[in-house]
């Protein structure tokens, strides 16, 4: 729980001093301001977000040694399906949660037009895939590894890694599954040269990338299955 | 019927054999002990009963049923387990913990109090397991496989790392288990002398063999008493004796015979004397259950 709220009190910080240098020009794009800047901070926070949601989640069995009693009680295909379905509902509680903050807060400073809700919802849901496609690589390094070390070293070069995939020609950002938050993102941008301004538009994700987030995640879920299904206690 | 049968039982670590053709038979009702040195294979063997480590050759039997990814949680259901050291969560209370198993094995809440009264943790059940003391961690331990009654009790090394008193009081909780609840205990240990205390039923395992299974009171009766005897020339002494008829072997210093009747030391006495062969010292000497145990694992015995 506190991590989560660290994570939404990080991303209120990073965005509200962001937000803070707005001139009135900016404040017109500013809903798409905010989706682009998002999902840049999400690139950079949410993985060790993530690792550490899932070393926690593990962690407990591991520390308590608790593996081999739960697998005398249920089967360890449901083991690691409840310990999934854990970490669906609690990323989709922190990012509905997140996202209502952000809604408050882009009102609150009069962005041009509506709330976007229908964008907000499929950011939402974007940010809840990608996560839950990292949380599925997060899980398998900490059940299969009693050193979280292990899992939050991955996390933690899971966010360099988000964060410079995006500096990176498109397909090596697809080859990373940190990458993902920012190729699907919502909001593209073009840099004038000569005029040095800025301008955003509007985008929708490639199907392809879209697919290639479920094959990570179709990998990440069988691999780790496979691993957890094969380790004895 | 045997309540736990296994055939074959192999389990192999890449080139080591861990445990090699076991043929356990434990039959129910019994406090069976599960002897063994330690490295010896008994936590491997009871995993695999337990379905948590997987054979890589033979059967395994429980409650008349194969042991198998099928049956195996609905045969788990009757079984309660203590394997190594106790399983629980740190963060939550006694209680708590056992809410957790009471909930996924599907048993009535009253059980949770009254398994706490068994193994003497009521009083202590608001408290963090963190705060535990090992013997109340085992305790709890005990109080988890003790939940919902089952048919079958498997614990491994239940009084490691316990004080003489936690180790008596434990021990006097598993003998009273069959008795008060109708239960088959398996209790693995390298302790001669708990199992001892413990068991009427022993299997001793040694680098993976199996090799003594039987009861008890069969083991105790392979004790025997022998008599041993220092004269002062023992050479002579045995071909004298050898002559009436009574087999000795030589032990160090001493003639080792079998054990003879107050006459029949007589007149060994009298015959040796006849010869000039003067008795220096005559004992009655006992194989221990730890000489047995060494001569059937060739390790030393932890008592």
């Amino acid at each position: 729980m506190l991590v989560c709220l660290a994570l939404i009190a990080a991303q209120l910080i990073w965005m509200g001093v962001f937000l803070a240098r707005l001139d009135e020009q900016d404040i017109r794009d500013g809903w798409m301001l905010l989706f682009y800047n998002l999902a840049l901070v999400d690139a950079i926070m949410l993985p060790l977000t993530v690792a550490v949601l899932a070393s926690r989640n593990g962690e407990a069995e591991h520390r308590g040694m608790t593996f081999k009693l739960l697998e005398t009680l249920i089967t360890p295909a449901r083991l690691y399906a409840a310990k999934l379905c854990w970490g669906a509902l609690m990323l989709c509680a922190l990012l509905t949660l997140r996202t209502a903050l952000f809604i408050a807060l882009g009102a609150g400073l009069h962005f041009a037009g509506g709330v976007p809700w229908g964008t907000w919802a499929l950011f939402t849901l974007i940010s809840w895939a990608v996560s839950m496609m990292v949380y599925a690589l997060q899980q398998a390094l900490s059940l299969r590894f009693a050193n979280q070390a292990v899992a939050l070293i991955v996390g933690l070069c899971g966010s360099f890694a988000g964060l410079l995939s995006m500096l990176f020609p498109m397909w090596v950002q697809r080859c990373m599954p940190w990458g993902y938050y920012g190729l699907l993102l919502l909001v593209g941008m073009n840099w004038n040269e000569t005029t040095h301004v800025t301008t955003f538009f509007w985008r929708t994700p490639l199907a392809l990338d879209v697919g290639l987030l479920v094959l990570w995640s179709a990998a990440f879920l069988v691999a780790g299955f496979a691993l957890f299904m094969r380790k004895e206690e | 019927m045997p309540i736990i049968q296994t055939q074959g039982l192999c389990k192999r670590y890449q080139t080591a054999m861990r445990v090699d053709h076991l043929n356990l038979c434990v039959p129910e009702g019994s406090v069976y002990g599960f002897l063994g040195p330690n490295g010896a294979g008994k936590s491997t063997t009871l995993k695999m009963i337990l379905g948590l480590v997987h054979p890589t050759e033979g059967t395994i039997q429980v409650m008349g049923r194969a042991m198998n990814a099928k049956n195996r949680l609905d045969i788990l259901r009757k079984v309660g387990s203590l394997i190594e050291s106790p399983s629980a969560y740190g963060h939550l209370t006694g209680e708590e913990n056992l809410r957790i198993v009471q909930t996924l094995r599907g048993v009535p809440e009253k059980d949770i109090g009254e398994v706490l009264q068994i193994v003497r943790l009521y009083e202590q059940r608001n408290k963090r397991v963190a705060h535990y003391s090992l013997g109340m961690k085992q305790r709890l331990g005990l109080a988890c496989a003790l939940l919902g009654y089952p048919k079958l009790l498997i614990l491994d090394e239940p009084t490691n790392g316990l004080d003489p008193a936690g180790i008596q009081e434990m021990r006097e909780l598993i003998c009273s288990l069959p008795e008060r609840l109708g239960m088959t205990v398996v209790v693995s240990s390298h302790l001669l002398s708990e199992i001892d205390q413990m068991a009427d039923h022993v299997g001793i395992i040694s680098e993976g063999k199996l090799v003594y299974q039987d009861t008890l009171s069969a083991l105790h009766e392979k004790s025997r008493h022998n008599l041993a005897l220092r004269t002062t020339d023992n050479a002579a002494a045995q071909a004298v004796l050898a002559g009436q008829n009574v087999q000795s072997e030589t032990e160090g210093a001493y003639l080792i015979l079998p054990m003879l009747c107050d006459e029949a030391v007589l007149d060994i006495a009298q015959m040796l004397s006849a010869h000039h062969l003067h008795i220096l010292r005559l004992e009655e000497r006992q194989t221990s259950l730890e000489d047995i145990f060494l001569a059937l694992t060739g390790k030393a015995v932890s008592l």
